[in-house]
């Protein structure tokens, strides 16, 4: 059991998403950078898809109230357990009465928390994820606020063959391509139904421009801003459909959205590409005036990054299962 | 502006990253191709490597594994299971909705007359004179996406959003009429929309509720009638 003793707003419980609910028009929810939090369940042995906490926003005290393990994951968040600092993506057994400070980020920004057994709220349409869109799942459909007080899913204590717990490689790290500048993010990008529609000019700086993260940037979206606009030959009205996290979506205005977790399920602006799925966790830690990069991507590219990502996981699952020994509480 | 609404000679599969396909139907929006679609979208959900489907409007989505799946190959497929799928499906359930049409809810009415050359009395009388039906799931739980606007009525969505009420209200938006839901706890009172918002429904149902089941209260098929209740300047 943990403690909420103070928190920015924001902040939620979330799993991989409410997949299969597209026909009440749901989007997935579910964690922003979805590795991240896959990882802080794996070093803890807990299945993927356990519910976690995502931090959007600092700083965070949480109280653990029973024994347990934790692990921090995603954003660099200037973590403490009892004032001692824990290493980004780290797993750590944590003894009731200790009190685990969330500072601020100086990488990324989303942090991700798990807690071995996962966190216990109740299933909701197939998933323990927040919708804060629509108001429901995970915490009564809201952010986590100071007194809450979260259950594990399993009462399992969790004992670490070494008590200073154990970290993995980041996936920045171990998933690394291409050439990015300081500020930059490099996401790959299949071109959509609508791209041959772009003039000439309009693709060219889609894939050379670097487009900037605006402040309005959210789990819903994130608007881009970019020195010339990208503009369609015919300005065609589209019919509403359905669309992914992902999907780069081009209004009036020629400056795009990308469309993430908590998005419409459906829009009716034209789509110049969908960034690949092994990608989207690049998303979620980019922020507000950094820059996104589109680099052209095919199937086959797709796919290998999708295995890489797999690989990479299975490769955290298996250190992780020599770690930790579990018995009951 | 051209702002004519794509139409396809022929029925084509795009690839939405390496996660997703969309099936793009041939020809206009009609009741006959909707169905075609609903009854692929329930085939495909049966495919081993397709983890969610969600029609559009003339479109159907269908969301892979991307481990599992070649998505290439899965739209092949797609394509040809499009051609094979028949139309036909009973009327769903009709529901009917009093409007007000205009007035303090409905402030786009008298521009959409405007756009449009006509009166505010003749756009809110052609717009109850339909049946509408719901084609597609919406963006977010509700009432979803609806079929039926007279083609006299279509007003291009605005090119710049504005804020407009979020509950109760019936919009016109392109080729697109909709209705939203009563206000609901936890949310917003006003959305930034590109639709004009020309009426508001008096005693709207709730369109989804947990406390049902299944949840929603229509499904894909069912039919909406607007019924007037007063016209506003």
């Amino acid at each position: 059991m943990i403690e909420v003793i103070e928190t920015a707003p924001l902040n939620s419980v979330q799993d991989l998403g409410r997949v299969g609910m597209r026909k009440f028009g749901m989007s997935p929810a579910g964690g922003m950078d979805r590795l991240a939090l896959a990882i802080a369940n794996a070093v803890l042995g807990n299945p993927r898809g356990a519910a976690a906490i995502e931090f959007q926003m600092f700083p965070v005290r949480l109280r653990i109230l029973a024994d347990t393990g934790i692990a921090v994951t995603g954003a660099d968040c200037n973590a403490r357990l009892d004032g001692r600092v824990l290493p980004p993506w780290w797993a750590i057994p944590a003894r009731a009465g200790q009190v685990l400070e969330l500072e601020g980020v100086t990488k990324g920004v989303r942090g991700y928390m798990g807690v071995a057994g996962g966190i216990d709220v109740p299933i909701i349409l197939g998933s323990r994820s927040t919708s804060l869109r629509d108001g429901f799942g995970g915490l009564d459909g809201r952010a986590l606020a100071a007194g809450d007080v979260l259950r594990s899913a399993e009462l399992v204590a969790i004992a670490s063959r070494d008590a200073q717990g154990f970290g993995v490689q980041p996936p920045s790290v171990a998933l690394a391509f291409g050439t990015a500048g300081p500020r930059e993010t490099l996401l790959r990008v299949i071109p959509a139904a609508e791209y041959p529609q772009f003039d000439d000019a309009s693709q060219t700086s889609f894939w050379n421009a670097g487009w900037t993260i605006t402040p309005r940037s959210n789990r819903q979206g994130y608007q881009l801003a970019g020195a010339a606009p990208l503009l369609r030959t015919e300005a065609l009205e589209m019919r509403s459909h359905a669309i992914v996290p992902g999907t780069i979506q081009v209004p009036p205005s020629g400056q795009p959205i990308i469309q993430l977790a908590d998005a419409n399920s459906a829009g009716g602006y034209p789509k110049i590409g969908v960034v690949i799925d092994a990608d989207l966790w690049r998303i979620a830690q980019a922020a507000p005036g950094q820059i996104l990069r589109f680099v052209e991507c095919d199937v086959k590219t797709a796919r290998a990054a999708a295995r890489d990502v797999a690989t990479y996981l299975s490769e955290v699952e298996r250190l992780s299962s020599y770690v930790w020994s579990r018995r009951a509480a | 502006m051209n702002t004519g609404v794509v139409e396809l000679a022929a029925p084509r599969v795009s690839l939405c990253g390496d996660a997703a396909l969309l099936l793009d139907a041939e020809g206009s929006l009609s009741l006959p191709t909707q169905q075609r679609i609903w009854t692929l979208s329930e085939e495909v959900l049966q495919w081993p490597e397709v983890v969610d489907t969600q029609p559009g409007m003339n479109s159907l989505l269908v969301v892979l594994d991307p481990i599992k799946s070649d998505p290439e190959g899965v739209a092949t497929r797609l394509l040809d299971a499009w051609l094979r799928t028949d139309s036909g499906r009973p009327a769903g359930r009709l529901l009917e909705v009093g409007v007000v049409y205009g007035g303090e809810w409905g402030m786009d009415l008298p521009e959409v007359a405007r756009i449009l050359g006509m009166t505010i009395e003749s756009v809110a009388q052609l717009h109850a004179s339909t049946e509408y039906t719901v084609f597609a799931p919406g963006v977010g739980p509700g009432y979803g996406y609806l079929f039926g606007l007279d083609p006299k009525l279509f007003t291009p969505r605005r090119q710049v959003p504005v804020m407009r009420p979020a509950d109760s209200s019936i919009a016109i938006g392109g080729a697109q009429s909709n209705l939203r839901g009563p206000r609901m706890p936890k949310k917003p009172d006003m959305v930034a929309t590109g639709w004009y918002s020309v009426g508001r429904a008096t005693d709207v149902p709730v369109p989804f509720d947990f406390s049902r089941q299944p949840p929603n209260l229509l499904s894909l098929g069912d039919r909406i009638r607007f019924r007037i209740e007063r016209i506003d300047a």
